[in-house]
């Protein structure tokens, strides 16, 4: 029975949230449709008294820019290498947190720091770690202050110093630094997700396996790994999310021109694309891109879900 | 005799090879102790790095064969650091955000789980599929019209700007919902047989019985708060409301050269203390929640 | 019901084809018409966005005192809006839902951008305006500019603000500052070095500076972008235009001139801002360790390029200020930047009338732009300011420790026929940066395939322009 009191109350309590929601993410919804399929659509532009022409302009325009596409292609690259990485690593550290008695909440407590941390402010500290002070860039006369804790390391292994992040750095030592600071930042969330699996599933199993002798890296591969599934399912769905949206990691490192001295917008991705767009009022164009990636989060989940659902055991 | 015989050969089998075992077992042990450690120290190097570097002289930072320790340590980089990137203020201007935005969070969150929990009206179920439904698009769609909304508003360089936009989750709707949701009806009926007002109740009884939800929502909103940096950026990176991740970076815009690095370690590691400090006392909360969410902030 | 879905798509092509009205927002004509009998004594509040700082702030309220004796019922309100991207960002944002400012400061790529709008006031009309004014003192003025006004703005300045492809005027010159060459005086006395004045002259002294002090990078460039539109300019090549095909610096003349600077950073004879990752002045300011003797960069920064005191409350050395290298000496080119004030449409037409009146004011005003230099230190865009006796008298203190703002005016009023502007058009600020970046990129790029990096380099360049993004 629904009476009408509660009805009304019920929208009362509601109102806030709808009101909130309605101009802050429902509009925003049907105007990214909107701008995106408005070709050339601009803020400054309407002022003037443009009119726009309905199509796909927008989208055939920000596919053929090299601009979009390098963030596309880097937004890729670093998806590609971090996920599986992170999880990875946050498997394997999960599991051997879970076997261990002594140190156990130390270690866990040490794993979730990076968590709580804000992702500008460390991005500083590795760039800081990565940098190298005093390089003037004049080849045959680098004049080096400082290499670099890292390049010590480096150094001391008997290595060469690498230009990791500074003016003529390489692509790749770029993206090696990135994938270093995004894996350390992902590490946190999987282990606490992966770990907590590994604490719920039930310990009958490896009895079974003991009693049976089956070897750790079987029991691994046949029972740790299936029984967790269902975690692992989930934190390379919200890794593949958060890793096409990477951005602030980035500027954390290189700063607001995503890219070393010499080379900005080398590292841009997706988001950062739509996000330049904005100050230019190029509403149209940020739109379809705004689209295009909501597409490609969309694929990319739809695609785990399948997946998932064929792997994993509940 | 044979039999006997052949039963001692077997415990003699059996013992050799569990000290086998016990020796694997202990390597592997070690093994996987060496393992932990090395990524915990891994994991904890930037910090460490970050605090000691913070401490240094700036020639001593600069060493080409790097100290592990400061030889003289230089608190006064923390006072530069304070001024350089007027901290104070930045600190001010991320408190009121975060206090005034986690304040109307929190009552709109309640308000609204509280409906989808307890009280029954038409399109309840659709209209709560409808708020899922939200949660699967990526915000950096909403962030474009909602740059022309609040240009429209007039709300560009206001605190208004940085508190509203994203004041309702609903990932804490569907969480406190489900908190709610544990809490037997019975309770609520009896409250209102003997007359208790919904507001009441809701103060008296679930509100406390929700205690641990409501911390997590609170401490993950002020973290938010105080680790935003793209929206500000956008719409609020003027003196007066600018926040503090946004100062920081702001105050050191070169990330490479020759920047006074101590100094912005220092800088760093005062922004970074009060996110130590709330995990080192609310670590339950914040790991309880973040499990749940998957999202930072 | 396939009869309602032909009707439904019927209509939905209607309303596309209504929408489908092509248009493009940039209007090139005269959108200002001024008022009968020009500015009627009403009382009027103007909005002014700048960049001051405190200190400017100071001198700008002093004139605005001034100008209401004048005009008392014009009120002036103007505002600090961040630096000038800030200004840009903040303006762009206002046009699209109308409250922009009246006037404003601007870079000619600003305008640009503005201009999608169309709502930048055409100067045109006000310019010519003869309609006469009455002041508050009885005394009248015409309301557009004499001719001994126009004549009085340094050329180069006052050309900026026809620079927009319709010949149209759209903005007035505040106050300007250009580039100018740091030395280290003492040092070259010592060594009995002279000033280079071309290039040639600049690469043979790079090299004596390598011998003296091997450690060294002789000469650091701010502004690589700077650079690159400065030699373009001193070479007559061709970097962009504001009409027809928008990019044109990709071509011979300037891709050798990028070689060259490429082999005199290999040599380690220069750097600049971005690649030393501070600004050049900190390397020419240091003491010890590697430093450079020569800095290319802002007229206005000249207190930057200065060393601090010792502790013997001495300069550890003196600063000579020079005119920038040249191609050659008959074509003497050097950039000139800094603020000018564009005009915005606003309601009432005796507001933009009113808020004309202020900018000219400012832009005409002797005292005013005497002043204004003097605590900016950028450089006056008046010729008669240098009679004025106050800034005479400022000049003639220059030198190369305490008075070294005065020096740098004293070097820049040298060379006033020189300045150049650059186009400015939707996409004239993307070039700049391009090009900065390009130059920056076969700088450092360590490959040994010169041609096959520069081509690369220039490729990319144009083709991030033409995508404006």
């Amino acid at each position: 029975m629904v009476d009408s009191k509660q009805q009304w109350k019920a929208w009362l309590y509601l109102l806030p949230a709808i009101v909130l929601l309605l101009v802050f993410t429902v509009w925003p919804i049907i105007n990214t449709v909107r701008m995106a399929f408005m070709e050339g659509y601009n803020g400054l532009a309407i002022v003037g008294g443009a009119t726009f022409k309905f199509g796909i302009g927008n989208f055939a325009k920000v596919i053929s820019f090299t601009s979009f596409k390098t963030s596309l292609y880097n937004t890729m690259l670093l998806c590609v290498l971090t996920v599986p990485i992170s999880t990875f690593l946050a498997l394997l550290i999960a599991v051997a947190l879970n076997s261990i008695r002594p140190l156990q909440k130390t270690l866990q407590t040490i794993f979730f720091l990076p968590y709580v941390t804000n992702s500008i402010a460390i991005g500083m500290v590795f760039a800081a770690m990565f940098n190298i002070v005093g390089n003037m860039g004049t080849d045959g006369h680098d004049i080096i202050i400082t290499a670099g804790i890292i390049n010590n390391c480096i150094e001391f292994f008997g290595g060469e110093p690498i230009n990791w992040i500074n003016a003529g750095s390489s692509y790749w030592a770029n993206i090696t630094v990135m994938v270093v600071y995004i894996v350390w930042n992902a590490l946190p969330f999987k282990i606490l997700v992966l770990l907590g699996g590994l604490q719920s599933v039930n310990k009958q199993y490896y009895d079974a396996a003991k009693v049976d002798g089956t070897p750790r890296a079987r029991v691994f591969t046949r029972i740790t790994v299936p029984l967790l599934s269902p975690m692992l399912a989930y934190v390379i769905i919200t890794g593949f999310i958060g890793g096409f949206k990477e951005y602030s990691s980035i500027v954390g490192i290189f700063g607001e021109d995503m890219g070393p001295a010499g080379a900005p917008r080398r590292l841009n991705t997706i988001v950062g694309y739509i996000y330049d767009a904005l100050p230019k009022m190029n509403y149209g164009q940020a739109s379809a891109a705004a689209l295009i990636l909501f597409a490609i989060i969309f694929v990319v989940t739809m695609i785990n879900l399948q997946v998932s659902k064929k792997r994993v055991h509940y | 005799m044979t039999s006997t015989k052949r039963t001692i050969m077997n415990e003699r089998n059996i013992q050799s090879v569990s000290v086998k075992q016990v020796i694997f077992l202990v390597l592997f042990k070690i093994l996987v102790y060496a393992f932990l450690i090395l990524m915990a120290v891994i994991v904890i190097f930037p910090f460490y790095w970050m605090v000691i570097s913070s401490l240094k002289t700036l020639a001593e930072y600069r060493l080409s064969i790097p100290t592990f320790w400061p030889k003289q340590i230089m608190l006064s980089n923390y006072a530069d650091a304070f001024t350089t990137a007027s901290l104070g203020r930045l600190f001010l201007n991320t408190a009121y955000v975060g206090i005034v935005s986690t304040l109307l969070s929190l009552v709109i969150t309640v308000l609204s789980a509280f409906a989808f929990a307890r009280l029954e009206f038409k399109g309840k179920d659709a209209m709560f599929g409808a708020l899922l439904a939200t949660m699967m698009i990526p915000g950096e769609l909403f962030t474009i019209t909602n740059y022309a909304t609040i240009n429209t508003f007039g709300w560009m360089h206001t605190f208004k700007v940085l508190i509203f936009p994203f004041l309702v989750s609903v990932f804490y709707i569907y969480l406190l919902r489900q908190n709610f949701m544990q809490i037997p009806n019975e309770l609520y009926l009896a409250a209102k047989v003997d007359g208790t007002s919904d507001l009441k109740y809701l103060w008296k009884v679930m509100i406390p019985m929700s205690l641990p939800t409501l911390i997590s929502i609170t401490i993950l909103k002020m973290m938010g708060a105080w680790n935003s940096y793209v929206w500000p950026n956008l719409v609020a990176n003027d003196d007066a409301h600018r926040m503090i991740t946004n100062g920081l970076r702001n105050a050191f815009t070169d990330a490479t050269g020759d920047v006074n690095f101590p100094v912005q370690m220092a800088a760093v590691a005062i922004v970074s203390a009060p996110l130590f400090l709330v995990f080192i006392f609310l670590r339950k909360y914040i790991m309880s929640g973040v499990s749940r969410s998957g999202i930072k902030g | 019901m396939k009869k309602r879905i032909a009707a439904i798509l019927l209509t939905l092509t209607m309303l596309l084809g209504m929408v489908a009205m092509t248009g493009c927002g940039q209007t090139a004509k005269v959108n200002f018409v001024v008022p009968e009998g020009g500015y009627d004594g009403s009382a009027v509040t103007i909005y002014f966005d700048h960049t001051m700082g405190s200190n400017l702030r100071d001198v700008l309220d002093l004139y605005i005192k001034e100008f209401n004796k004048l005009y008392p019922n014009i009120t002036v309100v103007h505002e600090q809006v961040g630096n000038y991207d800030d200004v840009r960002d903040n303006i762009a944002v206002e046009l699209t839902v109308g409250n922009q400012p009246d006037i404003a400061y601007c870079y000619p790529d600003h305008v640009a951008l503005y201009n999608i709008s169309g709502r930048v006031i055409t100067l045109d009309a006000l310019i010519d305006s003869t309609v006469e004014v009455t002041r508050a003192d009885g005394t009248t003025e015409i309301l557009g500019l004499t001719d001994a006004q126009k004549a009085d703005f340094i050329e180069g300045y006052y050309n900026e603000g026809k620079q927009f492809g319709d010949g149209l005027m759209y903005t007035l010159p505040l106050s300007k500052s250009t580039e100018v060459l740091y030395y280290n005086k003492t040092f070259f006395e010592a060594n009995n070095l002279s000033v280079p004045n071309t290039w040639d002259e600049l690469e043979a002294l790079c090299k004596k500076i390598k011998e003296i002090d091997p450690n060294s990078i002789p000469l650091g460039y701010d502004s690589e972008s700077n650079w690159f539109i400065t030699m373009c300019e001193q070479q007559g090549s061709a970097y962009t235009s504001a009409t027809g095909e928008h990019f044109l610096f990709d071509n011979e003349e300037n891709r050798a001139f990028v070689k060259r600077f490429r082999e005199w950073y290999k040599l380690g004879y220069i750097t600049t801002q971005e690649i030393l990752g501070s600004y050049t002045s900190e390397l020419f300011k240091t003491a010890d360790g590697t430093r450079s003797y020569m800095s290319i960069g802002s007229s206005a920064g000249a207190t930057h390029q200065r060393p601090t005191k010792g502790a013997d409350g001495k300069y550890p050395f003196d600063v000579g200020i020079a005119t920038i290298p040249q191609v050659s000496a008959d074509n003497k080119k050097v950039i000139s930047q800094g603020p000018s004030i564009c005009l915005f449409q606003s309601e009432n037409p005796q507001e933009t009338v009113a808020a004309w009146l202020f900018m000219k004011f400012l832009t005409t005003n002797v005292e005013f732009q005497a002043e204004f230099s003097m605590a900016s230190g950028y450089v006056p865009v008046l010729k008669s300011v240098k009679d004025n006796a106050v800034y005479a008298d400022f000049i003639s203190k220059a030198d190369g420790g305490d008075y070294i703002s005065a020096l740098s005016a004293k070097v820049c009023l040298d060379q006033e026929s020189a300045y150049y502007t650059s186009p400015a058009f939707m996409g004239s600020s993307d070039a700049r940066s391009a090009v900065g970046l390009l130059m920056q990129t076969c700088l450092v790029d360590p490959g040994t395939d010169v041609d096959a990096i520069l081509d690369k380099a220039f490729k990319e360049a144009i083709t991030t322009c033409r995508e404006g993004n």
